[in-house]
Parts: structure tokens; sequence; C-alpha cells
């Protein structure tokens, strides 16, 4: 699957849920132009970022296949590690919260 | 002496909450009467499907639906939280119900203990 080549401004890494106080952070410091992997324990959020009205949201695809999630479902688009590097490598700078 | 564990805790990301698991197991294989709580991110530990092999870790779902068998009473899902996490009663595992308002629940229990 080929990423679109759009250039991403910050790449935030997200892999908290939404109680931890980072979530909101990383949410609330999120631009027009950044795009927003979730990660780990960070992707059990793809029910509420799925709310939130955000640019671009990804979330890795072992992390989803572990938990029973299902990325499109919510309005997101899952990476394997090689995409997740794609994506670390096009963004200008990377937060990883 | 009935004892209610609580698992906030997303599954397989942290320890915690997998090793509340165990401790609410042995309690149980000791006969002594333990009741499972899962609120916050802990529902998702009760969501059907999961298949962790790709981070290469054991799938919890097994020996959660078959708790009643361990001797676990109750395997609860606080409802609240299962709609924060878009978790409709079918996606949950056998033998696992919801649970509204855990306050009321926490008091009817001797012991609570929540995974660290």
């Amino acid at each position: 699957m080929k990423l679109p080549m759009s250039q991403i401004h910050t790449l935030h890494i997200l892999n908290k849920t939404p109680e931890h106080p980072r979530f909101n952070e990383c949410l609330a410091m999120m631009g027009p132009d950044d795009a927003l992997v979730l990660t780990e324990n960070g992707v059990t959020a793809l029910w509420s970022t799925s709310k939130a009205a955000l640019p671009k949201v990804f979330a890795t695809k072992a992390d989803l296949q572990a938990r029973g999630l299902v990325a499109e479902a919510n309005g997101a688009t899952s990476v394997d590690y090689p995409e997740l590097v794609d994506l670390t490598v096009q963004a200008k700078r990377v937060i990883s919260w | 002496m009935t004892t209610l564990i609580v698992i906030d805790q997303a599954p397989y990301g942290l320890w915690a909450g997998r090793e509340a698991l165990d401790m609410a197991f042995s309690l149980a294989t000791f006969d002594q009467p333990v009741s499972l709580l899962f609120t916050g991110a802990g529902v998702n530990w009760l969501r059907k499907g999961q298949t962790p092999d790709a981070i290469e870790q054991k799938s919890v779902e097994r020996n959660l639906s078959a708790a009643p068998v361990f001797g676990i009473e109750q395997l609860l899902a606080d409802e609240a939280s299962c709609q924060r996490y878009g978790l409709s009663p079918d996606e949950l595992i056998d033998g696992a119900n919801m649970a509204r308002g855990s306050s009321g629940l926490l008091a009817s229990y001797t012991n609570v203990i929540f995974s660290n």
C-alpha cells in the first residue's frame, strides 16, 4: 500500500489510552498538516479519535489485531512497521508521546 | 469473604492487568469467591477476536471465557467504559456481563483490589 506522499508537518506517535493525561495533550497539539499514529495501548482509543475531527489517523496493525480492533471501521488507516517508518521519514518532525 | 478485582489497564500494553488476572485465577483455584470488574481501558480485555501473536503474547480470551470453569463467579464490564471504547454487548467475550455504576458494586464486596 503506497502511502500518500503529501507532506506531514508533525507526526504524533501515541501509545497512551484516553485516560492518560498525555492523550489529550497530544490531540490538542495536533495541527491541520499533522498526522497521528496510534500504537500499543493507544489503538484502544480508535473509537474516541474517530469522533474528534483529526486530519490523518493511522494505527499499527499488530496492535490492532492483538486487541481485536479494525482501523478502517473507525476512519483510521492501519499500517505495518515498514509503513510506520515511511511515515516518520515523510514527517518534518516526530513526537513520541 | 468475597473479593472483587478491578482491572482498568488496557490489555497487552502493560503487565499490570495480566498480573491481576493471574491473582484472580489463583484465588479461584483456592475456592475463594472472586469476581472481576473491567473498567476504563480495561474493558478492552473483554473484546472478542484478540490475536496477539504478532506482538508475541498469549491471548487471554480463552482463559477469560473459561473463567466460570476456573471458579471465577462474575466477569463484569463497566457499561460507561464500554460505550467510551465503542464496545457493544455482542462484542464481549462469552460469560462477560455489563455492569452499571461500579461504585455501588464495589460496596458489595469485602475485599476490592485494583490492578496496580
